[in-house]
C-alpha cells in the first residue's frame, strides 16, 4: 500500500443562481484525479492556473471539501480529515504560496510557529520557547526573530518562518502549494535547496505543486501533469521531460527556455513545430467537452491520456 | 510587494524594538499630525477629567433637591448657570448630566460593540447558509424605526433604570458594527494565514477570535469610536423626548428639553443653552478623533 | 435585463418575512403595554361581571394567535381599532397626521438634494480646495449636530428671535381649507422645520457624493475621455456627474428610514401635527392603539424604502445584485 493514495478525487464548486440562489450548475476543478506516493519522495502537481492543482492539494489537507473519491494516508482514510484522528492530521502539514498573507501580521513569530505546539502538545511557556527557537535557527533565522512580526522580514524569510510552522509538529508528508513563485528569483534557490535539506534531515515526503517546469524538475520524483481537472499525464522525471507523450506535456516541456545561446535558434524552431503540432491535433488529444481523456499506462511508470481510438 | 532584500538577516537581528502592524501606533500618530483632532482630544480629556472629578465631590442630593424660592434664577454668584423650574442648580445637573450621559453612551458602544463583532465575526467567518440567516435577521433591525422602537420599549417596561434604558439601545442598535466586522471577516476568512490555521489544527472558534479578530482591532477602534459620538445624540435625543434618563436623574438632554417652554426658549437661555453646547463640544470632539483615526486605517487618506 | 428581473422578484419576497416579523413585533408591543381596548372606554361603575362578559366578546380573553390572527385581519383592511383617548377610529386619527408628515418629508427630501447636489459636486470637482474644506468642515459639524439642538436654535433665532416664520402648527388658524390662502400657509408652516432637518439630514449625502466624484474622476473611463480630448466640463457633465448622481438617487428610499427618526424630533419641537407629533402625544397619554399603528405605519414605510432603494441601485449598480 503506498504511503498517500488518491483515488478518483473530485472536487465540485457549486454555481449558485436563479431566484432562490439554487444550485444550478458546478465547476468541476478537480475531476477524477488519482495519484499514489512513497514516503521520502516529491511528488510534482504540474499544471497552468486553473488546472486544479491547487485545489488537489487542499482537498487531501481538507481546505477545500471533497465531492468525491477517496484519500488514504499511510492506511487511514483520510477522505474526511476531521474525521481522522489528530495523530494523523498533525502529520500533514501545508506551506502557502504567498509568505506575505499567510503569516497573521498581527501575532508575533514566536506565536505563529507554536500556534501547532499549542494546538497538539501541552508544552511549557519555557519548552515552547525553547522549542521555537530551535525551530527558526533551524530554519536558518536568528534565535532574536521570535520577538518580531512578520512585516520585519523579507519575503524569502517570511517563507522560512512558514517552513517552520509547518515542521514544527515533525509532519511526515508536506504540501508545498508553489512555495517560491512569490518570491524573487535570487531567492527560490535558497529556499528550495533548504526544503530538500530538511527533507532528507526528517524523511519528509512533499507533494510540491508548481507551474515552473525548472522548479519541479529539480524538486521531483514523479509528476502529474494536470489540464481543466483533469491529469493529461503522469511518469517520473525521465518520462515526462524526455520523452512526453501528450500533446500538452510536449508543449509544456518545449517551453522551458535553454541557458545554452548555441541551442536558441534550434529551440525556436522546436517550439514551432510543438505548436503547429498542438493546434492541428489538438481535438484529437481532447474529448468533445475539450477534457482530457482518461489515463492509459504506456509503461510501468508513464500514463498518458491518449485518445480512446488510439 | 516589500523589496526582497531591504531586511537581511542582520539587520533584523539589530533593529531592537518591534512592533505591530497598522497597530495603535500609527492610529496615535496619525492623532498627533491633526491638529484638530489633537486638540479635540485634549478637549475631551479636560471635559471627562472635569466633569467626572467634580461630580465625585458634589452633593448629588444638594443638586436635585427643589428650592421653591429660588426658581429660575439666572446665573449669579451663588448659582454659576442658574437654576431651573425647581430652583435647582443648573451647573450642577450640568456636570451629573455629563458624567450620566457619557456613561450611558460609553456603556451602550462597548455593549453594542460586543454584541456586534461576535455577531459580525460568526456570520462572516462562517458563511455560507449560517451568514444568511444572520443578515436577514440583522437587516429586519435595521429597518425598524430606533427612536419609535425604543420609546415604546421604554415605555412598556416595568421598573425603568439606567440600565434597562441602555439595555433597550443596546438592543436596536448593535447592527451597524456587526455587518462591517461582517464583512471584513468574510476577507479574513480567505486569506491564507486563517487557512493556514485551520491545517494547524486550530478550531474554528481559536481561528476566530484569537488569529482573525486582532486583525480586525483598527476597524473596531474606528467605528466604536464613531459609534460614541453617534449614542451620545441618541442618549440625549431620547431623554429630550422625555424617554432616556429616568425622571430624577439629571441628564444634558432633559436640561435641553426645557426649552420646549417657549419662555425658556427666548428668556432663560442658561437652562438650555449650556448643555445643547456641551452635547455638541463632546459629539464634535470624538467624531474628531474618529474621523482622524478612520483616515489613519485608510493608508489612501493617510495625512503623513 | 433577466438578472434584474430575478434581483427584483428576489428582494421582494424578502420583503414578505420583514412585513410579518414586524407585525408579529408590533402585535407583541402592543400586547405588553399595560391596558386594553376597555380600559379607558368603560365606565368605572361596570360591574366585573358584565365587564367580563364584554371583554369575553370584543375577544379580549382569546388566545394570543388568534387576537393576532384579527387584529393582522383588521389591519389589512385598514382597521387599526379604536383610539382611547379620541374614541374615534385610530386609522382616522392617524390619516391627518399622515398627509402632514408625508408633506413634511417631501420638502425636506426636496430641500435636502437642493443642498447636496451644489456642495457635493464642487467639493467632488475642486477637491482639497478652500471652498472644498468649507464645504468639508459644514458636513463635520452637521454630523455632530444633534437634530433636537438645531431644531432648538432654529426656531429660536428664525421663529421667535426674527418672527420670520410660524412657530407652531401646520396652518394658521381660520384659514379654511381649499384655496391658495390655504396651500401657502401650509408651505410657510412646514418651511422651517423641513429646513432644519434638511440642513442635518443633508450632510450625509454631501459626503457620499463628495467622495463618489472623487473616486469617478480617476477611473479609466474619465482619463480616457479627457485624454480624447474632451473638455473639462464636458468631461463632468457628460461623464461624471452622471456616473456619480445615479447611486444618490437611489438612496432617497434609504432616507425615509433616517427622516422618521428626525420628524419625531423636528414635528415636537415646531409643534407641527404629523405622525411623530402623534406618537409622543400618544405615548404620554397611553393611548396604545395609536402608538403601535403609528409604528406599523412608519416600519412599513422603511420596508418599502429599503425595497424601492434596493432595487433602483442594482439597475444604477450591477455589483450590488450578488448578496
Amino acid at each position: 500500500m503506498a504511503f498517500l493514495e488518491v483515488k478518483d478525487l473530485k472536487v465540485h464548486f457549486p454555481v449558485k443562481g436563479g431566484i432562490f440562489g439554487r444550485t444550478v450548475d458546478h465547476i468541476k476543478a478537480v475531476d477524477g484525479v488519482s495519484f499514489s506516493l512513497e514516503q521520502g519522495k516529491t511528488y510534482g502537481l504540474v499544471g497552468e492556473s486553473g488546472s486544479g492543482k491547487t485545489t488537489t492539494g487542499r482537498a487531501i489537507i481538507g481546505l477545500n471539501k471533497i465531492t468525491a473519491g477517496k484519500v488514504s494516508y499511510d492506511g487511514h482514510d483520510i477522505t474526511n480529515i476531521k474525521k481522522a484522528g489528530l495523530d494523523v492530521r498533525k502529520e500533514i502539514q501545508m506551506i502557502f504560496q504567498d509568505p506575505y498573507s499567510s503569516l497573521n501580521p498581527k501575532k508575533r513569530v514566536l506565536d505563529i510557529i507554536a500556534e501547532p505546539l499549542r494546538n497538539y502538545e501541552k508544552l511549557s511557556k519555557q519548552e515552547e520557547k525553547k522549542r521555537v527557537q530551535e525551530l527558526v535557527e533551524l530554519v536558518g533565522l536568528s534565535p532574536e526573530s521570535i520577538v518580531k512580526y512578520p512585516h520585519q522580514f523579507s519575503g524569502g524569510q517570511r517563507q522560512r518562518i512558514g517552513v517552520a510552522r509547518a515542521i514544527a509538529l515533525k509532519p511526515k508528508l508536506i504540501i508545498a502549494d508553489e512555495p517560491v513563485s512569490a518570491l524573487d528569483v535570487s531567492v527560490q534557490a535558497q529556499v528550495l535547496n533548504f526544503m530538500e535539506d530538511i527533507q532528507e534531515e526528517m524523511g519528509l515526503t512533499y507533494i510540491f505543486i508548481g507551474h515552473d517546469l525548472g522548479v519541479i524538475r529539480h524538486m521531483c520524483d514523479d509528476i502529474g501533469i494536470m489540464y481543466k481537472g483533469r491529469y493529461v499525464e503522469e511518469g517520473t522525471v525521465e518520462d515526462i521531460f524526455n520523452n512526453p507523450q501528450h500533446i500538452y506535456t510536449k508543449r509544456l516541456v518545449a517551453a522551458i527556455p535553454d541557458i545554452n545561446p548555441e541551442n536558441r535558434k534550434g529551440l525556436i524552431n522546436y517550439r514551432h513545430e510543438i505548436q503547429r503540432e498542438y493546434e492541428q491535433f489538438y481535438d484529437d488529444y481532447f474529448g468533445d467537452d475539450g477534457l482530457a481523456y482518461s489515463l492509459k499506462p504506456i509503461s510501468d511508470t508513464h500514463l498518458v491520456a491518449l485518445p480512446e481510438k488510439g | 510587494m516589500e523589496k526582497e532584500n531591504a531586511y537581511t538577516d542582520k539587520s533584523v537581528q539589530n533593529s531592537e524594538a518591534s512592533e505591530s502592524p497598522s497597530g495603535f501606533r500609527i492610529l496615535w500618530r496619525e492623532i498627533m499630525r491633526d491638529k484638530i483632532a489633537l486638540i479635540s482630544l485634549i478637549l475631551l480629556i479636560i471635559v471627562v477629567a472635569f466633569v467626572y472629578g467634580t461630580s465625585i465631590i458634589m452633593d448629588k442630593e444638594e443638586i436635585v433637591k427643589v428650592d421653591l424660592f429660588a426658581i429660575h434664577q439666572p446665573p449669579s454668584d451663588e448659582f454659576i448657570l442658574g437654576t431651573d423650574y425647581g430652583g435647582r442648580d443648573i451647573f450642577g445637573q450640568l456636570i451629573i448630566g455629563t458624567r450620566n450621559s457619557l456613561s450611558v453612551a460609553i456603556l451602550v458602544t462597548l455593549m453594542t460593540g460586543i454584541i456586534g463583532i461576535v455577531y459580525g465575526l460568526v456570520s462572516g467567518y462562517f458563511g455560507g447558509h449560517v451568514d444568511n440567516i444572520m443578515m436577514r435577521i440583522l437587516d429586519f433591525f435595521l429597518i425598524l424605526p430606533f427612536i419609535m422602537v425604543v420609546i415604546v420599549f421604554v415605555a412598556i417596561v416595568p421598573k425603568y433604570t439606567v440600565v434597562s434604558f441602555s439595555l433597550i439601545m443596546t438592543a436596536f442598535l448593535w447592527m451597524g458594527i456587526a455587518r462591517l466586522i461582517r464583512s471584513k471577516a468574510l476577507q479574513e476568512r480567505e486569506l491564507d494565514y486563517a487557512q493556514a490555521s485551520k491545517t494547524l489544527g486550530s478550531s474554528n472558534l481559536k481561528i476566530m477570535f484569537s488569529q482573525v479578530l486582532p486583525n480586525l482591532s483598527s476597524l473596531i477602534i474606528v467605528t466604536m469610536t464613531l459609534n460614541l459620538a453617534a449614542n451620545i445624540g441618541l442618549e440625549s435625543g431620547l431623554s429630550f423626548l422625555g424617554f432616556g434618563f429616568p425622571e430624577s436623574t439629571p441628564s444634558l438632554g432633559t436640561l435641553v428639553s426645557y426649552a420646549t417652554n417657549p419662555t425658556t426658549l427666548e428668556e432663560r437661555w442658561w437652562i438650555w443653552v449650556p448643555a445643547s453646547v456641551m452635547i455638541f463640544v463632546l459629539m464634535l470632539a470624538v467624531n474628531n478623533v474618529g474621523q482622524a483615526l478612520k483616515r489613519a486605517t485608510d493608508a489612501r487618506q493617510r495625512r503623513g | 435585463m433577466n438578472h434584474m428581473w430575478k434581483f427584483t422578484v428576489r428582494r421582494t419576497l424578502i420583503m414578505i418575512p420583514q412585513l410579518l416579523l414586524l407585525s408579529v413585533l408590533v402585535f407583541l408591543m402592543a400586547q405588553a403595554m399595560p391596558g386594553d381596548a376597555l380600559t379607558g372606554q368603560i365606565n368605572p361603575d361596570l360591574d366585573p361581571q358584565e365587564m367580563q362578559e364584554q371583554r369575553e366578546e370584543l375577544g379580549l380573553n382569546d388566545p394570543w394567535h388568534v387576537k393576532y390572527a384579527d387584529w393582522i385581519t383588521g389591519a389589512l383592511q385598514g382597521d387599526l381599532g379604536q383610539s382611547f383617548q379620541f374614541k374615534m377610529p385610530a386609522s382616522e386619527l392617524i390619516w391627518n397626521r399622515m398627509v402632514n408628515s408625508f408633506w413634511l418629508g417631501v420638502a425636506t427630501l426636496i430641500i435636502t438634494y437642493l443642498i447636496a447636489i451644489p456642495l457635493g459636486i464642487t467639493s467632488g470637482r475642486f477637491n482639497d480646495s478652500l471652498l472644498d474644506s468649507s464645504i468639508t468642515g459644514y458636513t463635520y459639524i452637521g454630523f455632530a449636530t444633534p437634530i433636537f439642538i438645531f431644531a432648538l436654535v432654529m426656531l429660536w433665532i428664525f421663529g421667535y428671535q426674527l418672527g420670520w416664520f410660524p412657530t407652531s402648527g401646520s396652518v394658521a388658524p381660520g384659514v379654511e381649507s381649499g384655496g391658495l390662502e390655504y396651500v401657502m400657509s401650509k408651505i410657510y408652516h412646514l418651511l422651517l422645520p423641513a429646513i432644519s432637518l434638511g440642513l442635518i439630514t443633508t450632510v450625509n449625502t454631501v459626503q457620499y457624493l463628495r467622495s463618489e466624484i472623487i473616486d469617478t474622476k480617476q477611473r479609466d473611463f474619465i482619463i480616457t475621455a479627457r485624454a480624447k480630448g474632451a473638455s473639462e466640463s464636458r468631461v463632468y457633465n457628460r461623464h461624471i456627474f452622471r456616473n456619480s448622481l445615479l447611486p444618490i438617487a437611489a438612496f432617497f428610499g434609504f432616507e425615509i428610514t433616517g427622516l422618521i427618526g428626525g420628524t419625531v424630533f423636528v414635528e415636537r419641537i415646531f409643534g407641527y401635527p404629523g405622525m411623530g407629533d402623534l406618537f409622543i402625544e400618544s405615548v404620554l397619554l397611553r393611548d396604545y392603539t395609536v402608538v403601535t399603528s403609528v409604528v406599523l405605519l412608519f416600519g412599513l414605510a422603511s420596508i418599502l424604502g429599503a425595497l424601492i432603494s434596493d432595487i433602483i441601485l442594482s439597475l444604477v449598480d450591477p455589483r450590488i445584485r450578488i448578496k
